[in-house]
């Protein structure tokens, strides 16, 4: 075939939303779960030194301070990973991200998501198969390193490899020239790849993501006076046949941020069963009057949604947009200006050499949850060919399947690893240990 | 024959003799042995539909007894490793024994070999006055790591130098590489890169030229398109209007000359070159009244009088049949005018060509005039020709056809006249069969 050679490798995708995981050679990943954690902090009153320590710690975790270095003690406190574990309702259970702005900021979370992958989902032993990891296109030395460090010490793996998400986009898709627009939970970033690197210099973000248009559809909804209760927070008894009885339940423990990530997954449901990107650029005007589709939350209300269907993601191509719906005025304040996706495109493009920018043009690849939604591919084709110059042909590429557009960095990653001429690249090990970690700045280009 | 039996008539002899061979034949059918007599007959005696399958033409089972094959989950090397790392696959493993060899996937391991200096030959050839040592060094250590991909190796450059400059560089100190390590300079003069040194200006200009093609927008190449059609229209009227002023003098040479001096004048956009000859192509083949003077008479400075007139008389019944041409000819006669004029003078010519022009305006009318009446009758007829269609439809086939045979004249005219109503009604219809039709009637009535 394309000279596939397994050797079981196991290849991770902790994005900023989900974590993909699984085995190299299959076409899906066999665990995905939010890349969140519920963290319950216990103080414990052991040695007097100990829980001295532990309470300052403890108080510093409170204010949402995390300290990057692994020296320093941390607070005692049970994590709790996987849709499973966070689904359940405990009290005092804060829900914190590893992740901020694309850079890991928590490495211990990140050492527990690795570690519920290896041993509850997939069942593995580290120790016996290389290990694929996919990193963000812009990541730092000091972060590749750090991952290294950690998967080296801690999981003993045999051999390791950092790939950018990019890449293994373009070579899920049998490319090794694209434009890749991934546009995911946290973020979107447009990346150029030229013959399987990722051009650094080209690289174009936006902080406008899939999580970004939920907190759009939570504040619009709460603006129009619906409540999103969260799952926990009541249930539903049927009294006759058909008709349920919805009763409110009270947990006074629950802490904010657990009662806001419960009302988000219900808010990105409603986004995704029911948002499309617009044909032409949202107009307050044009779409008054566009009827309404109406989406049955979990409590039993049935709520109407009618322009907000279209405008929400029209954000990604206009984010200004965003500060017309109340309580996002505070996006204004941030600090770069934002700019929507095609100009993002343009701008990429026009930072490459001039040789390469054709194929870039027609090779722009569409990857990522957010990517997935309906009519994107259309629009951004539309717009890029308003703005693209007229030599250039300008082709967006996305996979048909929308589960293979979610996953379609894993799916490189799995392609990649599973590749006979690629198994003379692992970082391995000895290699590890001769040269130090930074020798992985040289194999992972 | 039992219930002949029953009612007591005599056996006749005259089924014995069938009898006999529907027996013998009914034995042959009766072949295979599994299926019973009744459920033969049942099936009609007919062999069974789907083919048995054949045990001889299937494949045989891939070697059955020479080898044993096992698949083993066993370590290998690499030799396009520079460690030892031993990783796991599948293994094919026959008669017990591993297959030996290197990794099949190690051939693949190809780089471009990078030639590397020395500090001394560096000193005494590769010295620039725009490039450092460690810049250098950089440059061929990125070189190495990504065999010689200059767009990667540019984006991953510390300092930001372009990719045509990294080139330059690369390329002029190989070059001077490979002669000074020559012993004479005949066995490099061979080298690709001896005999055309890599030409930094030139590329520069290739890549700002492709730059700016692409840099054009839609909205400037839309705006460029409506520009250069503007200035289209503009040189067309201009030569209508220049073309009418001289009517029968043949426009010498020089003016197309003046055209096309004041063609590059006007146009805005930067491609002239497709208008000179766009504008000499529009007087060409403008057909205005009074101006059909054909383009080769304008090279003419002396002519014969009767050789322009057969040549405009030609222009004019361009258009028409050569039937038509006959048929004005005939009218000429008829009203007593030489078809060639006898003394042709200037005016006479023109009266003439004139005179012709008219002949074939009124023969125009008066086809366009049986045309309408021949529709508005059939319009009247519409109620008697609701004739079966089928048959008439099928003839059709033949109407389409250039000539029809006098012998089918009758059910011609028949269909002429259906035709006419198709014609009338389905005028909006995409009906197929029109040319021939419309030549149809004017046969019928020709002949009137």
């Amino acid at each position: 075939m394309y000279g596939g050679d397994e050797v079981s490798a196991i290849v991770i995708d902790l994005g900023s939303h989900t974590c993909k995981a699984g085995y190299a050679g299959e076409d899906a990943p066999k665990a995905v779960f939010p890349s969140v954690v519920g963290s319950i902090d216990h103080i414990e009153a052991n040695n007097d030194v100990k829980s001295e320590k532990e309470s300052e710690s403890a108080s510093d975790s409170k204010n949402g301070v995390k300290p990057l270095d692994s020296d320093k003690p941390k607070a005692k406190r049970k994590l709790y990973v996987g849709s499973q574990a966070l689904g359940y309702r405990r009290d005092h259970m804060e829900v914190i991200s590893p992740i901020k702005d694309g850079v890991v900021v928590d490495w211990d979370i990140v050492d527990n998501i690795w570690d519920h992958a290896f041993r509850e989902r997939l069942l593995i032993d580290p120790k016996e198969h290389p290990m694929l990891l996919a990193e963000p296109s812009c990541n730092t030395p000091q972060q590749r390193e750090r991952a290294a460090e950690l998967m080296f010490e801690n999981y003993k793996v045999p051999a390791l490899f950092l790939a950018k998400n990019a890449v293994l986009t373009s070579f899920a898709s049998g490319r090794a020239t694209s434009l890749v627009v991934d546009s995911g939970g946290g973020s979107t970033t447009v990346t150029a790849v030229h013959d399987g690197y990722v051009l650094q210099k080209a690289a174009a973000k936006s902080p406008i993501g899939g999580e970004f248009l939920t907190e759009c559809m939570m504040k619009s909804l709460e603006s129009k006076g619906i409540v999103l209760k969260p799952r926990y927070s009541f249930k539903r008894r049927e009294i006759r046949s058909g008709e349920f009885q919805t009763i409110d339940l009270d947990f006074p423990n629950t802490t904010e941020s657990y009662k806001l990530y419960s009302q988000r997954v219900i808010a990105s449901d409603v986004k995704e069963c029911v948002c499309r990107v617009p044909d032409t650029a949202f107009d307050e005007t044009a779409y008054a009057n566009v009827p309404m589709t109406s989406y049955e939350l979990p409590d039993g209300q049935t709520i109407e949604i009618g322009a907000d269907r279209f405008k929400i993601p029209d954000v990604l191509f206009n984010p200004s947009l965003a500060q017309m719906i109340l309580g996002m005025e505070s996006f204004a304040d941030s600090a770069a200006p934002v700019r929507g996706l095609p100009q993002m495109v343009i701008e990429s493009i026009n930072k490459c050499d001039v040789d390469i920018r054709r194929e870039l043009f027609s090779s722009i690849l569409l990857a990522g949850g957010t990517a997935s939604m309906q009519q994107l591919k259309e629009r951004l084709e539309k717009e890029l060919m308003e703005e693209a110059p007229q030599a250039a042909r300008v082709k967006v590429l996305a996979s048909g399947n929308s589960i293979e557009r979610r996953f379609s960095v894993w799916i490189g990653g799995s392609i990649l690893a599973s590749l006979g001429s690629f198994q003379q690249m692992w970082f391995s090990k000895a290699e590890y240990e001769e040269h130090g970690v930074s020798y992985i700045q040289r194999k992972c280009p | 024959m039992d219930a002949k039996d029953i009612l007591g008539l005599p056996k006749n002899s005259f089924p014995t003799a069938q009898e006999k061979k529907p027996r013998p034949s009914k034995d042959s059918q009766r072949k295979p042995d599994g299926v019973s007599r009744e459920v033969y007959a049942l099936i009609g005696g007919m062999a069974p539909l789907m083919p048995s399958i054949e045990v001889s033409h299937l494949k045989k089972r891939p070697n059955s007894e020479k080898e044993k094959i096992t698949w083993q989950w066993l370590p290998f090397t690499s030799s396009a490793r520079t460690d030892s790392l031993q990783l796991y696959h599948w293994v094919r493993v026959v008669n017990g024994v591993p297959p030996t060899g290197d990794y099949s996937f190690a051939k693949y391991n190809k780089s471009v070999d990078v030639l590397r200096y020395t500090d001394e030959e560096y000193e005494k050839h590769l010295i620039d006055p725009m490039w450092s040592k460690e810049e250098t060094d950089q440059l061929f250590d990125l070189c190495e790591r990504f065999d010689l991909r200059f767009i990667v190796i540019a984006d991953r450059f510390p300092s930001s130098r372009s990719v045509e400059e990294l080139k330059s560089r690369y390329y002029s100190v190989t070059r001077s590489l490979l002669i000074a390590r020559a012993p004479s300079a005949s066995d490099v003069s061979g080298h690709p890169l001896v005999k055309e040194p890599y030409n930094m200006v030139h590329e520069i200009e290739r890549k700002c030229a492709l730059s700016a093609v692409l840099s054009q927008t839609k909205q400037q190449e839309r705006r460029d398109a409506e520009i250069l059609a503007e200035a289209k229209r503009i040189m067309e009227s201009r030569m209508a209007s220049k073309s009418a002023e001289d009517a029968e003098m043949p426009l010498n040479p020089t003016g197309n000359e003046t055209e096309k001096a004041t063609a590059p004048a006007e146009s805005v956009s930067p491609s002239t070159n497709i208008h000179p000859s766009s504008s000499t192509a529009a007087p060409a083949t403008a057909t205005t009244e009074s101006a059909s003077t054909p383009a080769s008479l304008r090279m003419l400075r002396v002519y014969l009088r009767t050789h322009v007139l057969d040549q405009m008389v030609q222009a004019a019944s361009s258009t028409a049949g050569l039937r038509t041409i006959k048929r004005v000819d005939q009218t000429l006669q008829d009203l007593g005018v030489h078809v060639k004029p006898k003394v042709p003078t200037k005016a006479v010519c023109a009266e003439h060509l004139e005179l012709r022009k008219e002949i074939l305006t009124l023969l125009n009318l008066q086809k366009q005039l049986q045309n309408k009446e021949a529709e508005a009758s059939a319009n009247r007829d519409s109620s008697y020709a609701e004739a079966p269609s089928t048959p008439k439809r099928t003839y059709r086939g033949d109407v389409d056809r250039a000539f029809v045979p006098d012998s089918v004249g009758f059910g011609g005219e028949r269909v002429g006249k259906r035709d006419h109503k198709r014609k009338a009604s389905g005028r909006f219809i995409d009906a197929p069969p029109s040319p021939p039709q419309s030549k149809r009637p004017r046969k019928l009535k020709a002949s009137d």
